[in-house]
């Protein structure tokens, strides 16, 4: 799978059994829906984090493509003032996260951290997280 | 088994033949039109069965080829998947097939699996990662059943001809359709051209007219009449060889539950496989126009063989659900008085580590494709692929830099 | 003259046709043949791997010596057989061995753990359904073999080149015939 801003090859991360691909280069993150699906048996779980995101047609953000299904991807944020912006695949292949995007979403504070996905992104990548927010985790 | 495939070609051939002779009037009436009644026609068919010549033997050649490149398909060995090699031997072994067929896999969650292949000797069976991790044993020896059969009873070469021949008409009539739209009111003038009768003339555009409107339609339904029928007969001389209708029936069940497309998958190539890999949500497909019987009804018929695994059970069967006396199996199969008991198997139970063993095997993919693996310190595994091109890499999670191995060369 | 030459005519495709249709029985008798051989081949795959599933459930059965020792007693009679009907029984003999032996293994998690081992029990299982697939298959060519041989016409050349009826490769008791139920949890 290639990253959908310089089609760099994204490389293909794996903790305690769940894999999410991550792009070396811009240091995105792709979350693949079929992946969760078989991964996290609760799909209440999953739903929870996908359907978390608003969609917003307005948002002039330079579209990317889904790194599957090559069609453009839809720009959806989350939060009251400072919104994060981030893409989703219409045809619900999953989410993709710029740069830092990840934690920013995670540190708002509004999404579940009991979330089973949420919980691992957050040790997944947690080299960015400074350590007294990880506590306050 | 024989007499099937004979009488099967028969049947097949019937219907491929209608498809063909719409083809050849297809081309004769707008060959007509063009080109005048005189020697026009002939040109046109000329035209129609050459184009049709063309990519039926590219197809014949290099059809299953771009078949398993198109759909991201990778030949593996034994040593990626044991059972799944087993599987497949088994059932060459019941079907009294000359050669095992290649195996392919591809890497992803969809449960899906087809063959490919223009012979017995020249055939490869594919199936999805998804499908491995989904399925037990006998339900894997289904599926595998099932796609063998397809190759025995030379299916696929039948559908890929059809399939070309099918896309031929479509693709004749589209660009004819075209042509008169852009070329705005050139139906007057192809008339007045002739040199014959131009009463003659102009009902020989009429009808070609109609013809590049219907023909489309009817070679569809043909094709798919044909299609399905094939699937139905897969899984009847399936069973037959496993003698355990509940295996297919059971695997047929879960892959009816996956609600994944199968992005390798298109529209021309979902007709290969065993369960229509794009599902369209919020519509249901009408029977016509389906390359496959509804899941559910040849999941009816499979639990309704409670007699034998014979032909003569999946036909009584088939009534049965259908309601209808349709003869899906040849007479001349029927009448030979067998006895296929159903073969009693351990129901085995799964309680294998699904996410384990999915990880596991999808792993053993990637390998085969060239990833390199990195595992660093901090327990994160890094998975690379071949084109990667740097020779480090750090580790999101701990920020250590690793050194990327140098990648199996394929 | 040209009475004679129609006669001559219809002489040699006669003879094609006959020609043909002996050409057809041998095709089948060979098939029939090339599946009682896949049989063969299975069962001495069985045999092959009996040694060293015996080499590496030792260490973890000590209990279980007798279960160990019939099943290489069995081995060592299939070997041996040399009639047909010897070598079924014996055969028979084999797999209800290997069918206890399947059943014992359920209580030793340790041994159902150890990959060597499962690797081992997928080859096994696996053999024991090629076996019943290969007697299947033969089954289904002799049933064909012999059809043909009584159907009419080509019962008339059957009779004149000496074609007999093959027979079906039937185990007297169906139990026996059973293959063990390997389960891969």
């Amino acid at each position: 799978m290639n990253c959908p801003h310089r089609k760099n090859p994204m490389i293909v991360l794996e903790l305690a059994n769940v894999e999410t691909d991550y792009c070396p280069n811009c240091e995105g993150i792709w979350l693949d829906s079929g992946e969760l699906e078989l991964l996290i048996e609760d799909s209440s779980v999953k739903d929870e984090l996908l359907n978390f995101f608003i969609s917003d047609k307005q948002i002039k953000e330079k579209a990317i493509r889904c790194p599957i299904c090559r069609t453009k991807m839809e720009k959806v944020y989350v939060g009251k003032e400072e919104k994060v912006i981030i893409d989703e695949c219409k045809h619900g292949h999953g989410l993709w996260f710029d740069k830092g995007e990840i934690l920013e979403v995670i540190e708002m504070g509004s999404l579940n951290k009991e979330n089973e996905i949420v919980k691992l992104l957050m040790e997944m990548y947690s080299h960015k997280i400074s350590p007294n927010k990880k506590e306050e985790g | 088994m024989w007499e099937l495939i004979q009488s099967n070609k028969r049947k097949s051939l019937i219907l491929f033949l209608a498809m063909g002779i719409i083809l050849l009037l297809l081309g004769y009436f707008i060959g007509g039109m063009f080109l005048g009644t005189n020697g026009g026609g002939e040109l046109g068919v000329f035209f129609a069965l050459l184009i049709w010549a063309v990519v039926s033997l590219v197809s014949y050649f290099a059809g299953s080829s771009i078949m398993l490149s198109v759909s991201r398909a990778k030949e593996v060995t034994k040593e990626v998947h044991p059972q799944l090699f087993n599987i497949v031997e088994e059932m060459k072994i019941a079907s009294a097939l000359p050669k095992i067929p290649k195996i392919f896999i591809i890497n992803e969650e969809a449960p899906n699996a087809f063959a490919t292949g223009r012979s017995p000797e020249n055939c490869a069976v594919t199936v999805t990662a998804g499908l491995l991790s989904r399925l037990n044993r006998d339900e894997l020896q289904g599926v595998i059943a099932h796609e063998m059969s397809h190759i025995k009873n030379r299916d696929i070469l039948y559908m890929t001809f059809a399939g070309v021949m099918l896309g031929t008409i479509v693709i004749v009539s589209e660009v004819f359709l075209r042509g008169l739209w852009f070329g705005g009111g050139s139906l007057n003038r192809y008339k007045n051209r002739s040199s014959g009768g131009g009463s003659g003339q102009a009902v020989i555009a009429i009808a070609a007219l109609v013809l590049a409107i219907l023909a489309p339609i009817l070679a569809r339904l043909l094709y798919f009449a044909i299609s399905r029928k094939r699937e139905y007969l897969a899984d009847a001389s399936g069973v037959r060889l496993t003698r355990y209708p509940e295996g297919l029936a059971s695997a047929l069940e879960k892959l009816a539950d996956n609600r994944l497309d199968l992005r390798a998958a298109n529209k021309a190539t979902a007709g290969m496989y065993i369960v229509n890999p794009l599902k369209k949500k919020g519509m249901k497909l009408s029977d016509l126009t389906s390359t496959h019987p509804p899941i559910s009804e040849r999941v009816r018929i499979l639990r309704n063989m409670s007699q034998g695994a014979g032909y003569m059970d999946y036909q009584n069967a088939y009534m049965k659900v259908k309601h209808k006396t349709e003869r899906l199996i040849p007479n001349s199969v029927l009448d030979s008085n067998e006895k296929v008991t159903i073969r009693d198997t351990s129901v085995s139970k799964e309680t294998i580590d699904k996410k384990n063993y999915r990880r596991n095997l999808g792993d053993l993919v990637m390998n085969v494709n060239g990833y390199s693996f990195v595992h660093c310190v901090c327990g994160l595994t890094l998975k690379i692929p071949p084109t990667y091109k740097k020779s480090e890499i750090k580790c999101p999670r701990c920020g250590r830099i690793n050194k990327v191995p140098p990648r199996n060369k394929l | 003259m040209s009475a004679f030459l129609i006669f001559i005519v219809l002489i040699v495709l006669v003879g094609f046709f006959f020609a043909g249709m002996y050409n057809s029985l041998i095709k089948l008798r060979n098939r029939v043949k090339n599946a009682w051989s896949q049989i063969d081949v299975q069962l001495k795959r069985r045999h092959d791997l009996i040694p060293n599933l015996i080499e590496t459930v030792k260490g973890y059965m000590t209990h279980e010596r007798d279960t160990l020792e019939n099943i290489t007693k069995a081995r060592a009679g299939a070997m041996g057989a040399s009639s047909v009907a010897e070598k079924a029984k014996a055969e028979s003999a084999l797999s209800g061995a290997l069918g206890k032996f399947n059943l014992v293994v359920e209580n030793y998690p340790d041994l159902k753990a150890n990959q060597n081992f499962l690797a081992l029990q997928e080859e096994l299982t696996s053999t024991e359904n090629k076996i019943s697939f290969a007697r299947q298959s033969y089954n289904d060519q002799v049933l064909f073999y012999n059809n043909k041989i009584e159907m009419f016409p080509s019962n008339i050349m059957a009779n004149m080149f000496n074609f007999k009826q093959e027979e079906f490769f039937e185990v007297e008791n169906e139990a026996e015939r059973e293959a063990p139920k390997v389960k891969f949890n």
